[in-house]
């Protein structure tokens, strides 16, 4: 069968007429939607992994200071979160970032023995620590990098810590932490009678009370019994505290200036194709194509670039994910998962920056004057 | 009493001018032309005498800078309609388009259609074993003789089945052999079709193989 033209096809062979310039702006857009896949899906991971560790261990409301980086609430506040009739279970905690070893550092989290957020963990080896004992335990995945099993010691901070068990966490941020005794972290933190948060189980809402309502009205019963500490929902928590905030500015900055130059790569190239494509395109208007259809054609050949750089770019990404996900420095914040919003986000700012870049060459090619253009050499 | 042959004008231009450089150029000074259905014409002059830039006015390429042209007696308002349905373009140059095969460079005019015709790629074909290019059909442009190319170029003018065939000196890159051979499929093309064919040439043999011949020169048409 005789091949049929079409205009996707007439803008494929524009693009590949010039292969190596093809190639390179598409490596371009490539990196640069492989730094937002990159950079925003590390961030994404982040708070998801947030979100599923409050998730699995059934917290409904984190009771914490105004900022979360520089938190430190008196550790008493406890007995009056216990007394309020909408509070099951009150259970204070302390979050710290700790180089273990120079290669790896992990969450560290000092918790109560009998705290709740246990109910959620599965111990693998050994057993779960004592109160007032230099003991930890392990989630697998950084025991794995430190090599550790129970019995074992571990070294944190100069102090010698036995490892009372190994543990397998819902999250990467379990499974890649470390708990330990909440007096110890305290001990090891200059922090005594302090911690960083309150995480609340909630009893079940009364019958014909909305969740929403009842999780509004414990917020504001929590609030008005400690005054000066706020009572978040736990995916607020999750999404909104300043770790996972500074992460997604970061990302959203980092890749943003990569993508105005994988921007100014299409642009340069479109500009440099309708150029040399001067006669080209006074023959199109020649037999009779109007100006909007030129403009879409050279539009295309930019989405087109964007689109293939997207596919790449998402390579990429999912690529530097995965390796972030299985090197220990970063294991314990990061999984390996690949959603398909970011996915779809990335390949549709690709085909945008694509179409972004393409405008103004694009304008100026439907622009040309028929008769200027076939004379152009 | 028989009743007189109505004479239908295709085309038309009055007190047509064109000027180039702020006035200082005046490429056409004051045309008057009427061109009929189906007629075979010849436009020559010699160089610089304005016979180009009256075939781009006549084929909606350029606007004139005072004076009107007008198709089936109305006056030309949207001229990229006009160039994809009513004209259809050879150029002495062939303008083909060099990233596509012979058989793609026929229906580039075809897209410029609203719609595009379904049956692109057959009434391509049709047209190229028209012009005995069917053996050619996956060759680039760069792989073909100077005739070969002006045959595509000539099945490209007759894409969109237009009324009038425009011809900037179809022959002026050819050797004299391909040069007969290309007037004779256009000579072909005009009579079987009815269509009107106005050539743009320097060359005297051809002007005069038209019907009706018309020599310009500094910008008005030689009495």
């Amino acid at each position: 069968m005789a091949s049929q033209l079409s205009f996707a096809w007439f803008a494929w062979k524009n693009l590949w007429r010039r292969r190596l310039r093809t190639l390179l702006t598409l490596g371009g857009i490539g990196m640069a939607i492989g730094a937002f896949v990159g950079l925003v899906g590390f961030s994404r991971s982040f708070e998801h992994e947030w979100l599923r560790m409050y998730l699995s261990s059934g917290t409904d409301i984190a009771v914490v200071q105004q900022t979360f980086l520089n938190t430190s609430m008196e550790e008493s506040a406890g007995a009056t979160l216990k007394a309020l009739p909408a509070v099951r279970q009150a259970t204070p905690m302390i979050l710290n970032l700790m180089d273990l070893t120079p290669e790896v550092n992990a969450l560290a989290y000092g918790w109560k023995a009998d705290s709740y957020e246990f109910d959620s963990l599965t111990l693998k080896l050994g057993r779960r620590f004592k109160d007032g004992q230099p003991e930890v335990m392990l989630g697998d995945l950084l025991a794995g990098s430190l090599k550790k099993n129970a019995g074992d010691t571990l070294e944190i901070q100069g102090s010698a810590f036995t490892v009372a068990g190994i543990y397998h966490g819902g999250s990467a941020l379990e499974a890649g932490a470390v708990i330990m005794p909440l007096d110890q972290m305290q001990k090891l933190g200059s922090l005594e009678g302090k911690v960083t948060a309150f995480h609340v189980r909630l009893k079940p809402a009364p019958i014909g009370e909305s969740p929403e309502h009842y999780l509004a009205r414990a917020q504001a019963e929590i609030e008005a019994a400690l005054p000066g500490l706020r009572a978040v929902p736990a995916a607020e928590r999750a999404s909104n505290n300043q770790i996972v905030l500074l992460a997604h500015a970061a990302a959203w900055g980092t890749s943003g200036i990569a993508l105005l130059i994988g921007i100014l790569g299409i642009a340069n190239t479109m500009a440099m194709s309708v150029f040399e494509r001067t006669r080209e395109i006074g023959i199109l208007r020649a037999l009779g194509w109007k100006r909007w259809r030129v403009l879409v054609l050279i539009e295309m050949e930019a989405a087109v670039l964007g689109l293939a750089g997207g596919v790449l770019g998402i390579a990429v990404g999912w690529l530097s994910l995965r390796v972030l996900a299985a090197i220990p420095q970063t294991a314990s914040i990061v999984s390996a998962s690949f959603p398909v919003l970011l996915l779809t986000e990335a390949l549709g700012i690709a085909v945008l920056a694509g179409v972004a870049a393409g405008a103004i060459p694009a304008w100026r090619g439907a622009h040309l004057s028929p008769v200027e253009a076939l004379r152009h050499d | 009493m028989t009743e007189p042959i109505k004479i239908t004008p295709i085309l038309e231009v009055r007190e047509l001018r064109k000027s180039y450089d702020d006035g200082r150029i005046e490429a056409l000074r004051g045309v008057d032309l009427t061109i009929t259905a189906g007629d075979f014409v010849s436009i020559s002059g010699p160089s610089g005498s304005g016979k180009s830039t009256l075939l781009q006015l006549l084929g909606g390429l350029d606007t004139p800078t005072s004076g009107e042209v007008l198709f089936r007696n109305g006056k030309l308002t949207d001229l990229d309609t006009y160039r994809s349905k009513s004209v259809g373009f050879i150029f002495q140059a062939f303008h083909l388009m060099p990233t596509l095969r012979v058989l793609e460079n026929v229906q580039v005019p075809m897209l410029a259609l609203n719609p595009c015709p379904r049956n692109r790629a057959e009434r391509a074909e049709a047209l190229l074993t028209e012009m005995g290019m069917n053996h050619r059909l996956r060759q680039y442009p760069n792989e073909l003789s100077a005739g070969e190319r002006q045959r595509v170029a000539i099945a490209r003018a007759l894409a969109n089945e237009p009324e009038i065939l425009l011809a900037d000196e179809p022959t002026g890159n050819l050797d004299s052999v391909n040069s007969a051979r290309i007037m004779e499929i256009l000579i072909g093309i005009q009579k079987a079709r009815g269509m009107t064919l106005i050539v743009v040439t320097h060359e005297n043999d051809i002007a005069h193989s038209a019907a009706r011949q018309i020599r310009i020169r500094d910008g008005r048409i030689e009495p």
